[in-house]
């Protein structure tokens, strides 16, 4: 113990002055040295650099996936813009090294820097990690590690930054628990400003006791602080998170924050390298209503909240005039959905008039409607459309609570190849609770019918077309009504993967894409983990498992090692299927939508029963308080 | 910027122009793309002091102002040095490229190293082997290299190469480099100018001729 602290403090004491080196020599040596300094460099329009001496906290806004992937992240760049605009309030970019820096900086025993001023990580007061999928948990671990930051919250000292995570990723955050010492449930605009006023507050007092800080902070709504709580075992079997101290709240509920009114970023970073969504995001409105049972997103979302017309319009002339961006995307979950959309892109379009800016309009529903939209805002309408059936029958599509018809995709599709589209891309799911062999040859089946349009359409317009299709695998996630389904195994997922591929093996307007399979177990068995996974996850980074989502980094095997050699049976997760009553690991964060519901839900699925959506049918009683909606369809019986 | 591409470059110029609203021509055809040519494409890592373009607009801007609006669009380490109207019929500028002058600074310079150069310049030819498509492909650069020679500093030499490039075929400054023994990879090398074809002498696209050009670099 002695001998470890001695230790310690001489690593510290290397890293300040491995950091002063950094900030003047060699980071520009590294820079000559791997395949795209691009992602290091920083200095982009609209990064932000502020005098040293005015600053009080020093945030670090890690993203534990490549430059490219997480440049093309919304929630990155609001937090960004949001926390720089506090005075006193520096945040910093820090994304994962690619191979070749991580290398360098392994041997050179330099610690990973931020963006902008070549600060290391251990050097923040605050590393916010957003954290978006279970695959990039490795590079967590890696991005802590080589930051100088101990993996575990409880080795921690003085002088060490607090390591919090946000985003989708926290909703189920338990095999995340030991290394981090905070979560944020929930809108980031909401919280982030407490949450920095509050550690300011602490610095000053000048009270060096991490534990007080964090207990301070457990106390804010949508905080959760995993050391404060302990699993608690009945009769072998896990039977809820109890908190430790007395005061802390049993349930941490996600903070919602109010759309109209929050903050939206109008100086946009502007990449140098092309990254993967290089364009400005225009956030229409935060969640979704649609109800598909598989879908995590259209849960943690909720409620359902637009920005009006008059703000987008001048948030994106805003956008636009400070970006040079050439395109602009309306985000959301289901585009759509939008009330007055058309409004809005004819709005949009009249203010873009001369300006020569392409809208984008993804997340569309495969209907002739949406398709009528996109031709409003394509200047060329060839190209491609993309629609997500999921399912190949409507007895499956009813399960996932899909509201589309065999007919509206047909029409779609066909009305997509005459209006001079020359590529349709199809997303299905493999694997989906209740999926037999007639919903996989259902996919074919309505794949051949999408084709046989397509020939029609080849004779009348164009010459070539290309059909793809994407099959993914269904993966079930913590509060969605799947919650209790296990995921089909690795076995079953690769049968099913192959029978597919016969399907489309003699079709030759057809590419049939799939997800690899192991990468779709490992998902799962994150996905509805719990903390015993932990040192599985600790064991496989060491091991070597890096930035796992890109596949020529991926390896399986390491993965069955870590497990083998941690003790843990992945299937135990992959396959969980639990029992109503059971207590769920992630039962202590509270999305606002009841369980109960979630559980009437399952039960419809298993009968095939759609769930009208709530703005057009009124209210399903999904629990939310203070749901907007809700004043609205009052006089609806739930 | 070195570290950025030419296409990365090409981009932030173009989006500078945009925030300056600067009315840029477009490309005709199905997939229009503003009308912004660099003369001569520059390699991730290697710095450039004098860099050109062709733009387009749709109607004629005051040079000074156009200069002094884009200025302030682009990032630091892009700095316009000058605008010039160009005739409307003349050939682009990408076309018209010659050869580029590169210099390489070396803290320390042997006496084996001027033998390396010499050695250089009296060989009938210099083959360097390329990567292709599939596998690589022998070139010879000698044809390519136009003049070499070094200029003694207070604390570094000054190695001024004189390379061809453009659509004819060139040789690269670091292609010349690796045949000089030790990390010559760390050898800070920076682009200083190129050069168009103007009758038998060589000009920078600015106008001045090379020789007039070289003695007021050696001078430097």
């Amino acid at each position: 113990m002695f001998l470890s602290r001695i230790k310690r403090s001489i690593y510290l004491f290397l890293m300040e002055v491995v950091n002063i080196y950094m900030n003047t020599v060699d980071y520009q040596s590294l820079l000559d040295q791997v395949q795209k300094p691009a992602r290091y460099l920083g200095k982009e329009i609209n990064a932000v650099y502020k005098p040293p001496g005015d600053i009080d906290l020093h945030l670090a806004l890690a993203f534990p996936d490549l430059y490219e992937v997480g440049m093309s992240h919304l929630g990155i760049k609001i937090l960004y813009a949001l926390s720089n605009n506090i005075p006193g309030v520096y945040a910093e970019r820090v994304f994962a090294p690619a191979w070749d820096m991580e290398e360098l900086l392994r041997t050179k025993r330099l610690p990973l820097f931020s963006l902008e001023t070549g600060t290391s990580l251990c050097a923040f007061d605050l590393v916010g990690f957003t954290i978006q999928y279970e695959l990039s948990y490795t590079a967590i671990l890696n991005m802590l590690e080589l930051g100088g930051i101990p993996l575990h919250s409880e080795e921690r000292k003085k002088g060490d930054p607090f390591v919090m995570g946000g985003g989708p990723g926290v909703f189920n955050p338990e095999p995340l628990a030991p290394f981090f010492d905070f979560f944020v449930i929930g809108d980031g605009e909401e919280i982030l400003p407490e949450l920095l006023l509050e550690y300011r507050r602490w610095k000053k007092s000048g009270d060096a006791e991490r534990r007080s800080f964090l207990r301070q902070i457990a106390s804010i709504p949508g905080i959760y602080v995993p050391s404060f709580y302990e699993p608690v075992v009945r009769e072998g079997k896990f039977a809820g998170l109890k908190p430790l101290l007395s005061g802390l709240p049993s349930v941490i509920t996600k903070r919602t924050v109010d759309l109209e009114d929050s903050f939206y970023p109008e100086a946009f970073l502007v990449p140098y390298m092309n990254i993967i969504h290089d364009r400005a995001m225009l956030e229409i409105f935060r969640g979704c209503t649609q109800g598909c049972r598989f879908c995590q997103a259209g849960i943690i979302y909720r409620p359902v909240r637009n920005r009006s017309i008059s703000r987008l319009r001048e948030l994106g002339k805003n956008i636009i005039a400070g970006t040079g961006f050439e395109e602009l995307s309306l985000a959301s979950l289901s585009t759509s959905d939008y009330p007055g959309i058309e409004e809005l892109v004819d709005a949009l379009n009249e203010e873009f008039k001369d300006k020569d800016v392409q809208l984008s309009l993804p997340s569309l529903r495969a209907d002739s409607f949406a398709l009528r939209l996109a031709d409003r805002v394509q200047k060329n309408r060839g190209g491609g459309v993309t629609f997500a059936p999921e399912a190949g029958t409507q007895r499956l599509r009813n399960v996932i609570n899909k509201k589309i018809t065999r007919e509206e995709i047909l029409g779609a599709a066909e009305e997509a190849l005459f209006s001079g589209r020359n590529h349709i891309k199809l997303y299905f799911m493999i694997g989906l609770p209740t999926e037999k062999e007639e919903d996989l040859l259902g996919i074919a089946g309505l794949v051949r019918e999408i084709a046989a349009v397509s020939g029609k359409a080849k004779k009348n317009k164009r010459s070539s077309f290309r059909i793809t299709v994407s099959a993914s695998t269904f993966v079930p996630k913590a509060h969605t009504p799947f919650q209790w389904e296990p995921q089909i195994s690795l076995e079953e997922i690769k049968r099913r993967q192959n029978l597919l591929k016969r399907e489309f093996r003699s079709n030759r307007k057809v590419n049939f894409t799939w997800h690899e399979a192991e990468m779709s177990f490992l998902e799962a068995v994150f996905a509805r983990g719990d903390r015993k996974l932990a040192p599985a996850l600790q064991k496989a980074y060491q091991m070597g498992s890096r930035l796992d989502a890109w596949s020529d980094e991926f390896s399986f095997s390491l993965w069955e090692r870590a497990f083998r050699e941690t003790g843990i049976n992945p299937d135990d997760y992959a396959a969980f299927q639990p029992g109503y009553e059971d207590s769920l690991p992630w039962d202590h964060i509270d999305t606002g939508v009841s369980k109960d519901f979630l559980k009437k839900e399952h039960l419809r699925a298993i009968k095939g029963e759609l769930t009208g959506d709530c703005r057009l049918e009124g209210c399903r009683g999904c629990g939310l308080k203070n749901c907007p909606g809700i004043q609205v369809t009052r006089d609806v019986p739930v | 910027m070195k570290y950025i591409s030419h296409l990365d470059l090409q981009r932030t110029c173009i989006r500078a122009l945009r925030r300056a609203s600067v009315p840029v021509a477009l490309s005709q055809g199905f997939n229009p793309q503003p009308r912004l040519v660099f003369a001569a494409p520059l390699a991730v890592g290697i710095e450039g002091r004098n860099e050109y373009f062709d733009l387009f607009l749709t109607s004629f801007w005051d040079g000074t102002l156009l200069k002094q609006v884009l200025q302030e669009q682009l990032p630091a380490g892009l700095e316009i040095k000058a605008t010039l109207p160009v005739d409307l019929h003349a050939g682009p500028l990408s076309a018209l490229v010659e050869a580029a002058l590169y210099v390489a600074l070396f803290p320390v310079f042997p006496e084996e190293y001027a033998h390396i150069l010499t050695d250089i310049l009296e060989a009938e030819e210099f083959i360097v082997l390329r990567a292709g498509k599939n596998k690589g492909r022998e070139v010879d650069i000698r044809p390519f290299i136009y003049n070499l020679e070094t200029k003694k500093g207070s604390d570094t030499t000054r190695l001024f190469m004189l390379l061809a490039t453009g659509s004819r075929g060139g040789a690269r400054p670091e292609e010349v480099l690796a045949k000089f023994p030790g990390e010559t990879k760390t050898v800070k090398v920076y682009r200083e100018n190129i050069f168009i074809q103007n009758g038998e002498a060589l000009i920078t696209p600015g106008g001045e001729a090379l020789q007039e050009y070289l003695e007021r670099l050696r001078k430097s």
